[in-house]
């Protein structure tokens, strides 16, 4: 398994309601070895294993729940 | 029959801020070919759609929320 973290930017959240669902949403995805979103920052934190996810996937996966998400800077 | 005589379709779906309604009018929208009342207080969304009842259920709960189709609401 090779884990990678990527930052992905969330528009559209506000409220605790919100970071708890794509939490669990995106936490029962195959791959997924820890998710961390935030409201304050507008983010989602994601541990995956690389070869079940990709950035695209992800990112399609938050964009499907009905946010924008957006590739932040793989590299910070 | 005349648009307004058509049954519209009523959905309970567990929204409890703005983020969460606004989620569900993106999903919504990407769908396409739906018009729809969201009632946020009383978690209940209101559609008027050529996609059958299944369809429309399974794009509510793409957003990730508790979802639940409540039967048809004939025009006013």
């Amino acid at each position: 398994m090779e884990t990678k973290s990527i930052v992905i930017g969330v528009e559209g959240m506000t409220c605790n309601s919100c970071v708890q669902t794509i939490e669990q949403h995106v936490g029962k995805m195959n791959g997924i070895c820890n998710i961390k979103v935030s409201l304050e920052d507008k983010n989602a934190v994601i541990i995956y294993d690389s070869k079940l996810q990709t950035p695209a996937t992800l990112q399609e996966a938050i964009y499907d729940m009905g946010f924008e998400a957006t590739l932040a800077d793989a590299n910070p | 029959p005349p648009r307004s005589a058509m049954p519209k379709h009523e959905f309970f779906v567990d929204m409890t801020c703005e983020g969460c309604s606004n989620a569900v009018t993106r999903v919504l929208h990407r769908l396409g070919g739906v018009q729809f009342d969201i009632d946020l207080p009383n978690k209940k969304v209101c559609i008027d759609s050529e996609h059958n009842v299944d369809t429309l259920l399974e794009t509510l709960k793409k957003t990730g929320k508790n979802a639940s189709y409540l039967g048809e609401k004939s025009a006013q």
